[in-house]
């Protein structure tokens, strides 16, 4: 990657481009997912939800991924947190007439105080301490859930006022949008900080990491405490969108949704469950249609998946889109998926043998 | 431990104060007040019924110890066994019990039962060593890195797939049965036990011993345990780890399967009946100490008692929550389990 320009002389895109944490190439995919919903076939009212519905999965498998790619730690209770941060903003909204958007951010601090309290229980433990008490409290949640009644109206579902008082879904694309594009940001700066670092040393070697002066477990706890608060965020999302709330937001099933999608992504790379969100979405949606005489069909799907992808290609999408540009030989084509400042950042981490 | 109390004919009362203050006699001594005032207060069905879920609840949960111990995977496939199981006896059993109905004929009424729980053990190992065969080893051969993790990921694949393969296959229906026997009822001191009852819980007795001995003094039991200390050191004094592997999953799968079977009264099958299960083989397993087999027998029965009380005095519906509460209190006091390092398993003898 010798025709890589050399960092202090870039342009101001370049530089924008570098503080989103976003290669050309990326930010084209985004600036044309942008306008998809006014491209012809895309432009019709519920081929804009299934993009909502992606979007929402997008955002929730870079919060999973933060967790579950650099620290080794699967979440698998993530969809508890997401169903703490909805019923908080939700039942604020139906009970005391809090303004959804308000609601949202207020549904952050019980998610986050959960995901600490857990991971202060569990993380300093072997890593499937956590993975495990995440899904003895996404149970315990879900039980609250559906025998509160008083709070939660159970399984018959909370009415929660919407964000917006219109039909359309458009409007709602592009706050989902902006909720991924800021869930992304965020996460990605951190896991380019030093923190990211010790993060990704945690991940991969835990003795190593703790000889070079990492304290893995005060690491752990933050990264977990943080998906976790994004994960009550998104779930503010979920409770004003769909207006209805029903104890299975926090079931099971639903974070081996966005599990699927993260390993198909790829684990590690932030980006790699967000690209395949939308695709994912779109053919399960088209399974579901299809063969709607055979519901659960969908999820036969993400089991294969899982266990295919896990055998046989573990690096996922991520993985395969490495080994493709690392055969690019064209210095356009090499500028377009490096970007500019990206590229001795990523030589920088090559050469330290993490990647 | 209870060799502790074996020896107090000496009056060593102090080596059974020190034993009795240990974690593990705490809890046990605990729970056997719980059940007492339980019993006192709600009748003796209590005890009854925290014995007969125990026994079948230790035969499910020590085969999710004994995965975990010897092939280091977190199994949340486990209960997709159970189910297995279940399914396999009811498809085995209502047929015939239908005929019967048409032409008594006692002595294969007696026997049908047995032949269903056999078939549903039969099922249980087939299960156990396709999914060794298809989906383990694959994955063993390909990356040992972050081994735990991913053969975790790999279950939760497995279940999901298992899972809904079943509702795509037989649907939602709930596939269960009144009784296997249509035997009078068992009375002991006033209280009503059905002979279905009576015979799971001699029959989880039976395996649990035959199983000790199994891994006790048997070639292949003593491979199994010499591969969970230390595979390296098993590899070289020439025991197969791939064979010993299927074995485990195997015997571990099939355990779960007769469970099904046996339960099948009580937990009538149905795609997701496995969670349940799985969630009270997980508490035990947490509870008793990752990987303690002989310390999940025991804790089967603490988890069953827990859940008769929990039902008795919440209702039902709080059966997830009341559990998590406990083992919070059990991670904050002794992540290591209550039987971590005290009760040396049948794995560590």
């Amino acid at each position: 990657m010798a025709n890589v320009q050399k960092i202090d002389n870039f342009n101001g895109f370049q530089k924008t481009l570098d503080a989103v944490c976003l290669t050309p190439l990326g930010f084209f995919g985004l600036a044309l997912l942008a306008v998809l919903p006014f491209i012809p076939p895309f432009n019709q009212e519920y081929l804009i939800r299934w993009m909502v519905v992606g979007l929402f999965m997008a955002a929730q498998a870079v919060a999973f991924d933060f967790t579950g790619g650099y620290i080794n730690i699967v979440n698998f209770g993530f969809a508890a947190f997401v169903g703490l941060g909805a019923y908080t903003s939700g039942i604020l909204a139906a009970r005391l007439g809090l303004s959804p958007w308000f609601g949202m951010f207020v549904g952050v601090l019980p998610a986050a105080l959960v995901g600490f309290l857990t991971g202060v229980l569990t993380l300093r433990l072997r890593g499937i301490f956590a993975a495990v008490m995440a899904w003895f409290i996404s149970l315990a949640f879900w039980g609250l859930a559906t025998k509160l009644v008083f709070l939660t109206e159970g399984p018959l579902g909370l009415n929660c006022p919407t964000l917006l008082q219109t039909s359309s879904n458009l409007p709602y694309f592009y706050i989902i949008f902006a909720m991924f594009m800021v869930t992304y940001i965020v996460l990605r700066r951190i896991v380019r900080s030093h923190m990211g670092l010790a993060f990704k040393a945690i991940g991969q070697n835990m003795e190593a990491a703790r000889t070079s002066g990492i304290n893995p477990t005060r690491y752990r706890i933050i990264n977990f405490t943080l998906s976790c608060a994004f994960a009550g965020w998104l779930g503010g999302f979920y409770a004003h969108y769909y207006g209805i709330l029903m104890p299975d937001v926090m079931h099971t099933a639903k974070t081996i949704e966005v599990l699927v999608v993260v390993y198909i992504g790829g684990r590690a790379s932030l980006w790699g469950g967000a690209f395949a969100a939308i695709p994912f979405v779109f053919a399960m949606e088209m399974v579901r249609s299809v063969f709607s005489q055979y519901p659960g069909l969908n999820l036969i799907f993400y089991g294969l998946f899982l266990i295919l992808i896990m055998i046989y290609y573990p690096g996922g999408a991520a993985q395969l889109y490495q080994s493709l540009i690392e055969r690019l030989k064209n210095p356009f084509f090499l500028r377009l998926v490096n970007g500019v400042i990206s590229a001795p950042a990523q030589k920088k981490i090559q050469a330290s043998g993490l990647s | 431990m209870f060799m502790a109390i074996a020896n107090s004919n000496t009056l060593n009362l102090e080596r059974v104060l020190t034993t009795l203050k240990s974690p593990a006699g705490i809890t046990i001594s605990a729970s056997i007040i719980a059940a007492v005032l339980g019993a006192i207060d709600n009748g003796f069905y209590v005890i009854v019924n925290a014995i007969v879920t125990g026994g079948m609840w230790a035969l499910v949960a020590m085969g999710l110890a004994l995965v975990f111990g010897v092939m280091n995977v977190v199994s949340f496939v486990h209960g997709e066994f159970f189910m297995i199981g279940g399914l396999t006896a009811y498809f085995t059993f209502t047929p015939f019990s239908d005929y019967l109905m048409g032409n008594p004929n006692p002595l294969f009424e007696a026997v049908l039962p047995i032949l269903a729980m056999v078939a549903s053990v039969a099922a249980g190992v087939v299960v156990g060593i396709l999914c060794e065969l298809i989906v383990f080893r694959p994955l063993r051969n390909r990356t040992r890195e972050q081994w735990v993790m991913n053969s975790f990921v790999i279950t939760l694949g497995l279940s999901t797939f298992i899972v809904n393969s079943s509702q795509f296959i037989l649907g939602t229906d709930f596939r269960g049965i009144v009784s296997y026997w249509n035997y009078p009822t068992l009375s002991f001191f006033d209280v009503y036990v059905s002979f279905d009852r009576f015979f799971v819980f001699i029959l989880a007795m039976l395996i649990l011993s035959a199983f000790w001995l199994f891994m006790r003094s048997s070639k292949f039991g003593r491979a199994i345990r010499a591969v969970s200390q230390d595979e390296t050191g098993a590899r070289m004094v020439g025991i197969n780890i791939n064979g010993i592997q299927t074995l485990t999953l195997a015997l571990s799968s099939a355990l779960a399967a007769l469970a099904g079977a046996c339960l099948l009264f009580m937990y009538p099958a149905y795609p997701t009946v496995g969670l349940g299960p799985l969630y009270n083989s997980w508490f035990i397993v947490i509870l008793a100490g990752m990987g303690n087999v002989a310390g999940a027998a025991v804790g089967a029965f603490i988890v069953a008692l827990l859940q008769v009380l929990t039902t008795v005095y919440f209702g039902e519906g709080w059966e997830y929550t009341v559990p998590a509460a406990c083992i919070i209190l059990v991670l904050i006091i002794r992540p290591s389990g209550i039987f971590g390092s005290e009760v040396r398993g049948i794995l560590n003898q």
